[in-house]
């Protein structure tokens, strides 16, 4: 396995098991390497669209679906809170865990509160609705703010 | 990307900001978007899926036409 690949495990399973964002510091000691080496590895999984960094290149911002910072899009699974970062993400991290979950967001209008139960086959039978104002071709000219 | 409580919710929040609504998509639709992209993302060999890939995969949920196209270049 590449070592590009070995961060991006290790970013994952850090976020898994904490539901926060690794330090860089975090991942050094599950990969043994430097903190160097694996800023350059950030930049590569920035680079092919895994990992969205903050400005200053060291603090993680997204690893999709995971939110490195708090969001109105929370999911409990296991008992563990975890933050995503838009509707899809939120029903995203189940899917990434292969586990039953909780999503609890709102509707952006009214701001009436949105508990989900998702199973392994997917969401409870519900009306509400996902909207997305970007179109797909311009999803990644600012992934933040789609 | 944001969840609405009904169509009339999404509508009016997209019209007080002067923005169109776009395709709503359902809770079943959107799963299908979630287990697509992100079921195998904590494995080693995961990837984003191609162009023509989420094209395929949109439209095997009823998600078609440009905006859905991630290659469409009908947008400013």
């Amino acid at each position: 396995m590449d070592f590009d690949t070995q961060v991006k495990l290790a970013i994952y399973h850090h976020f898994v098991e904490t539901g926060r964002r690794p330090a860089p510091e975090d991942i050094t000691a599950r990969v043994d390497a430097e903190v160097d080496q694996v800023l350059e590895a950030y930049n590569h999984l920035r680079e092919q669209r895994v990992l969205v960094l903050e400005e200053d290149g060291v603090s993680i911002c997204s690893a999709p679906p995971f939110s490195g910072v708090p969001t109105q899009h929370r999911v409990v699974v296991s008992g563990k809170e975890y933050f995503a970062n838009c509707a899809w993400d939120a029903l995203g991290i189940p899917a990434a865990l292969q586990a039953p979950g909780t999503v609890f967001s709102r509707c952006e209008a009214s701001g009436d509160p949105l508990e989900l139960q998702v199973s392994l086959d997917g969401p409870e039978a519900s009306d509400w609705y996902f909207h997305c104002l970007v179109p797909a071709a311009q999803w990644w000219q600012d992934i933040v703010f789609t | 990307m944001l969840f609405f409580r009904s169509e009339e919710n999404a509508s009016k929040w997209c019209e007080e900001r002067g923005v169109p609504l776009n395709p709503l998509v359902t809770m079943e639709q959107l799963w299908k978007m979630a287990s697509a992209w992100y079921a195998t993302r904590l494995q080693a060999d995961s990837r984003r899926p191609k162009p023509d890939e989420i094209r395929q995969i949109f439209t095997s949920i009823g998600l078609q036409g440009d905006f859905w196209d991630p290659q469409s270049d009908n947008f400013g």
